[in-house]
């Protein structure tokens, strides 16, 4: 019986969605293997999460607690994660896909000489270690991977399971940590654009995204106005972050984020094969381009032809009357 | 300053490919720079414009790679590293990385760059896994850099802001491609890459034994995403469409 961990990553105040898929994923092949299935969380206010992790399932939930993890910062994260690891002894060690998580896991798994595998969309169990799919060259290719050994670590696609409820009865086992200021040799002077009330497009059942043919400030009037209706989170091509008119955070694509939305209204954007990497996994695509012959129209499953200029002021007002 | 950057060489993900037997065929065989080190490349120049200093570029590869380190001294790079393979290995980012880090052990060096990510790969590790292995303070996914006396300024995309990170020389960065447009190497640059020193390293220089570099990770097959079928497409006027996709999308897909 091996130990199957999850990492649940904590920002804004919220638990990020992809840790719980998952922590679901991973309790239910502790169930199909006999492992056991445990949870670490690791922010400033771990104890607040204990409650909404538990419904998952995990025998055990490890916390790590100290203001230090109030921002990400690598240095103090790695350090938590490695006592974690001490502590757990985990077989396989999965993460949610986020930025935070892309940030360490190549240095933990140096740090532990451990198997890793990023990204990945699905992975099961093997009698060596995991085998798992990821979308390789622009999402255009799936691999197959096996990792091997006997510590893995693993991250997973946003959207990639669904969230499924377990037995709710864990033990809590506090970790104790400490973190020295002259171990953090790097300072976090400041961060830019962060508001807590932003839509996680990660997480969003609708997103709205906006390409160059929505650039000037009547077209972003209008991706704000259909965002707004349908209360989705925008994102946007790299045409429209590189040009500083959207923020960075909301470039969607291979560089960008990869989303899975219910809905995925693509105004004004080619679909190159980078940006398409991003938002493939969406469940209905509706594109809006004045170029019959435009890439994204290939995907989608709804393709309006026209000038989004004409065709957003009445598909808003069709969406107002429907939302009613 | 002294910046090392870590360039790949990669197929091109815009070539068309081909899977025979689970393996990739790319019919053109066109292998290009790693765009996001392309990116490490032009930022390294900029800094060192400014503040002077030496650009070296490291590469781990066979042979064929030698044209992307030959694109990386056009670009403006003074010199290279080519730590030669055989070209048939399936190393993972890990290898590289160790690779790598016995290299740089007996370095000096104010920065190492390297990409973000692997352009066909994107499997986004080796950065912060050398940074690891030389005990180095380090930033991914950095947007913008800056130099200051003894520190290097990181903007780091993180999941909801921009990070300002210093980072205290020698440091390590990963860099991505949202920093900045790489340089089109000039025709002068081209004649003068020529000319660059390029350093031909063997593993066996590095008292690297290949046996030692067994991947922890496979590729074992390759298979086509299951392709989205384009769906229906309509032209006509903007008034009428905007009415039946809204009602298709509420009626039809019940995602309104
Ligand atoms: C390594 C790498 C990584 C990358 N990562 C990303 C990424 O993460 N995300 C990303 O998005 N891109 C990424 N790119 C860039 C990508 O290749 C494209 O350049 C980018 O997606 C183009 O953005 P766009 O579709 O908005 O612009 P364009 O390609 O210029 O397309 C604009 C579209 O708008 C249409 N249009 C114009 N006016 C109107 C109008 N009035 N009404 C209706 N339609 C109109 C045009 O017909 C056109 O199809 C990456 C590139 C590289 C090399
Ligand atoms: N063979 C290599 N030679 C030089 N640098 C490399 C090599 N492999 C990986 N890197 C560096 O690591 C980054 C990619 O890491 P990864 O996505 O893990 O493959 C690249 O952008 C390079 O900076």
């Amino acid at each position: 019986m091996s130990t199957l961990l999850t990492h649940i990553a904590i920002s804004d105040g919220k638990i990020k969605r992809s840790s719980l898929e998952v922590l679901s994923h991973m309790r239910q092949l502790a169930e199909a293997n006999r492992h056991t299935a445990e949870a670490v969380i690791i922010d400033a206010e771990a104890s607040n999460y204990v409650d909404e992790v538990k419904k998952y399932g995990p025998s055990t939930i490890y916390t790590v607690e100290d203001p230090i993890f109030e921002n990400h910062m690598n240095t103090p994260l790695l350090k938590a994660l490695t006592k974690v690891m001490d502590e757990a002894e985990p077989y396989i060690f999965g993460f949610g896909s986020t930025e935070s998580t892309k940030d360490i896991l190549g240095a933990l798994a140096a740090n532990q000489d451990a198997a890793v595998l990023s990204d990945v969309s699905e992975f099961e169990l093997t009698d060596e270690g995991i085998e798992a799919k990821r979308p390789v060259m622009a999402a255009k290719i799936l691999s197959d991977n096996v990792a091997e050994g006997d510590r893995i670590l693993v991250s997973v696609r946003s959207g990639s399971y669904d969230l499924d409820e377990g037995d709710a009865d864990a033990d809590v086992v506090d970790i104790d940590f400490s973190i020295d200021d002259s171990e953090i040799q790097a300072t976090l002077r400041e961060i830019i654009g962060a508001s807590g009330d932003k839509i996680d497009l990660a997480e969003a059942e609708t997103i709205v995204a906006a390409g160059r043919g929505a650039k000037d400030e009547e077209g972003q009037d209008l991706i704000n106005e259909l965002a707004s209706v349908l209360n989705a989170g925008i994102g946007a091509s790299r045409a429209l972050t590189e040009a500083g008119i959207m923020d960075p955070s909301l470039q969607i694509g291979q560089t960008g984020k990869v989303v899975s939305p219910q809905l995925y209204i693509a105004v004004g954007i080619s679909g190159a094969i980078q940006h398409v990497a991003g938002m493939t996994n969406s469940k209905v695509i509706v594109a809006i381009n004045k170029d019959p012959d435009a890439p994204i129209f290939d995907i989608a499953d709804y393709g309006i032809v026209g000038d989004l200029y004409k065709v957003l002021p009445p598909f808003i007002e069709e969406l107002k009357k429907i939302k009613g | 300053m002294k910046f090392y950057v870590c360039i790949k060489q990669v197929p091109d993900v815009d070539a068309p490919i081909q899977i025979k037997d689970g393996k990739l065929i790319q019919d053109t065989d066109r292998m290009v720079l790693n765009a996001y080190d392309a990116s490490a490349v032009e930022e390294a120049l900029v800094l060192k414009e400014e503040h002077g200093g030496e650009v070296e570029v490291v590469l781990v590869g066979p042979d064929k790679a030698k044209e992307t380190i030959r694109k990386a001294l056009a670009m403006g790079a003074d010199k290279a590293t080519h730590i030669a393979t055989s070209g048939d290995e399936d190393y993972d980012s890990a290898t590289y990385a160790n690779i790598l880090a016995t290299f740089f052990s007996d370095k000096e060096y104010d920065v190492i760059s390297c990409g973000k990510q692997s352009q066909d790969t994107d499997a986004g590790l080796a950065g912060s896994m050398l940074g690891e292995h030389l005990d180095l303070p380090y930033a991914t996914n950095a947007v913008g850099l800056e130099a200051e006396e003894g520190t290097l300024v990181v903007k780091r995309q993180g999941d909801a802001g921009q990070e300002i990170i210093g980072l205290p020389t020698p440091c390590l960065v990963t860099c991505s491609n949202d920093m900045n447009e790489p340089r089109i190497p000039s025709l002068k640059g081209i004649m003068q890459s020529k000319r660059k020193p390029v350093e031909d390293v063997a593993l066996s220089d590095l008292d690297i034994d290949e046996s030692s570099l067994q991947p922890k990770t496979k590729v074992t097959g390759h298979m086509e995403k299951p392709e989205r079928e384009p769906g229906q497409k309509f032209e006509g006027e903007p008034e009428e469409l905007a009415q039946k996709v809204a009602t298709l999308l509420d009626e039809e897909e019940n995602v309104i």
